[in-house]
């Protein structure tokens, strides 16, 4: 048993059975609190998320615009997501890609990343606060100050150890540009771990959103996750809490999913 | 009088303190297979890897047909014991890869992508037949990962030979492989030397010239019309150093080519593999620097073989 590979459908298997473990776990909990006191919603029972007050009403379009709640909110948060997520991750790369390929660019950005990334990006809500306002760019200065040193440090080792010499000493001899091998040969070898390691990175924005989304509900009355939980603060809001819960862990569970599928797929060498 | 393809000019080369190469001069003459052998670490590799140009040496220089070596360059081609491929790429996209670098720039294959893909096509056609001619076929699609180290290695020869370079260089290819491959491998080059002849014969320049590092003193003399040791173990008392001033070449000579058995052959192999031993393995036999040192005298006197006749 010990590090050897399992089939793709004990693999599945056992995953399935990992996910209806917590959710029995999880429906055991309630019922033991439901038995104690009905009333409480500290930990709702599965009809309580979905009716009293949760999903079911965050599912249901507003009768003044027709949106749906929690479309909105997911879309909303989405969108800030996936916008400076994506520019986060290509600016890493990018800079983690020639910080290993070129000497004075180590030199020079290492000291600086090295610095930052042992700053939690929570930290500077206020600074970001003064310094770019709350609007589109706060969430983009969270999640580029929470990810960007880490990612492109991760990117930088792998492009300076990951790849043998030889490889790019052979593609210098057939006739490869510095260029070339940097991206033909440095970059073609990491592009898998590029991919996970901001598939890793996931988590660490989300959390870098969320606290940014949640500075903004405090000002504002805007739409995302975060801001729509914090107008449903205490025991009341549990049930769409949870439910808001539910759907972000599905969703991270089918994201990470995807991730992993699409690194399978684009680098079908790694798997081997 | 022959076609000097590679000339090593009296190349020093160390690390820090630590002396690797002293007054190595080598020229390699095109079509030779020459064999370079000698004790581990003892500066084999470091002089291939100047004249591959990624570390040119401290003093003295390398030529390629007259020409200086400064960097890596595709009249070069190199195959490692490890390492030997690129594992992002199938077979046949190893070997396509030195003519997509050789006849395409990473603008023309991002802006002009029609014509690449036409590109594209003829070059993994070039790269399927010399699979096939090599005996690799139906293994086009396969990553090295899905390879034997064998197979591997044959791909590694097919991808440095599809740019025609004007010397291969094979540093240990075969250290890793079984007994079995490691003799279909040897059976490959010397149907490599085979065509050099055919085509000097044919009044043409023979294709491949090859320098081939090992530390298998058989697999050097069966395959090779020329045998070369780097060794430090020789007299530099003599020259009037007071310590070992590095390795250099203490032995030359005409390679007797496959023993058969029983044959005047094997005992001129038996006593050749002794001599070599003897010139670059022993440290209690030192001896003078130019002792062993014969080929071009032997080629003088009409024992050269192969395209040296």
């Amino acid at each position: 048993m010990f590090r050897k590979p399992i089939s793709w459908k004990w693999q599945s298997a056992l995953g399935t059975a990992a996910i209806l473990s917590l959710i029995a776990a999880y429906t055991a909990l309630s019922h033991h609190r439901q038995r104690i006191d009905p009333k409480d919603r500290t930990v709702p029972s599965w009809h309580q998320i979905w009716s009293e007050g949760g999903l079911l009403k965050a599912f249901t379009p507003k009768e003044e615009t027709g949106e749906i709640v929690v479309w909105e909110d997911f879309k909303a948060s989405f969108v800030r997501f996936i916008v400076w997520f994506a520019l986060s991750a290509v600016a890493s790369t990018l800079l983690g890609l020639f910080m290993g390929c070129y000497s004075p660019l180590e030199a020079y950005f290492v000291p600086p990343l090295a610095f930052l990334s042992k700053i939690p990006a929570t930290l500077m809500l206020t600074i970001f606060y003064v310094l770019v306002g709350l609007n589109f760019k706060f969430y983009g200065a969270m999640i580029a100050f929470g990810i960007i040193p880490t990612l492109a440090v991760t990117i930088y080792h792998a492009a300076k150890e990951d790849v043998p010499e030889e490889l790019v000493f052979k593609a210098r001899t057939l006739g490869a540009s510095q260029m070339e091998c940097v991206w033909s040969v440095i970059l073609a070898h990491i592009f898998p771990k590029i991919l996970e390691a901001v598939r890793l990175s996931v988590g660490p924005a989300l959390i870098y959103l969320f606290a940014a989304e949640y500075i903004w509900g405090q000002e504002n009355h805007g739409v995302g996750t975060t801001i729509r939980l914090q107008f449903h603060k205490g025991a009341a809001g549990a049930t769409l809490s949870f439910g808001y819960l539910l759907l972000l862990g599905t969703l991270g569970l089918m994201g990470d999913s995807l991730q992993r599928w699409f690194q399978k797929w684009w680098c079908p060498w790694y798997a081997h | 009088m022959y076609d000097i393809v590679l000339d090593c000019q009296s190349v020093h080369h160390w690390f820090g303190d630590q002396k690797v190469l002293y007054d190595v001069s080598l020229k390699v003459v095109r079509g030779q297979i020459v064999a370079l052998v000698g004790p581990s670490g003892f500066g084999k590799s470091t002089l291939l890897r100047a004249i591959l140009g990624t570390h040119p040496p401290a003093s003295g220089q390398v030529l390629m047909n007259n020409g200086p070596v400064t960097t890596p360059g595709r009249d070069r081609g190199i195959v490692y014991q490890k390492y030997s491929l690129f594992p992002f790429l199938t077979a046949h996209e190893n070997v396509a890869f030195g003519l997509m670098l050789d006849q395409s720039s990473l603008p023309f294959r991002l802006f002009r992508f029609w014509k690449w893909r036409n590109l594209r096509k003829t070059h993994l056609r070039l790269a399927a037949e010399l699979l096939h001619k090599l005996g690799l076929g139906n293994s086009l699609h396969l990553y090295p990962s899905q390879m034997s180290g064998g197979m591997c290695q044959r791909v590694a020869i097919a991808q440095a030979l599809i740019l025609k370079p004007e010397i291969l260089l094979l540093d240990e290819p075969f250290g890793a492989l079984d007994e079995a491959t490691r003799e279909e491998h040897q059976q490959m080059l010397l149907e490599l030397y085979q065509e050099n002849l055919t085509e000097k014969q044919a009044g043409r320049n023979p294709p491949y010239t090859v320098i081939l590092v090992t530390h298998e003193l058989n697999e050097a003399m069966k395959v090779s019309d020329r045998v070369v040791a780097l060794s430090k173990y020789w007299l530099w008392e003599d020259e009037n150093h007071r310590e070992s001033p590095g390795s250099t070449v203490v032995y030359d000579a005409v390679a007797p080519g496959p023993p058969r058995d029983g044959g005047a052959v094997l005992d001129t192999f038996l006593k050749q593999r002794s001599e070599i031993r003897q010139a670059a393995f022993q440290p209690t036999t030192r001896h003078k620097r130019g002792e062993f040192i014969r080929f071009w005298r032997e080629c003088q006197e009409g024992k050269g073989r192969g395209v040296m006749q």
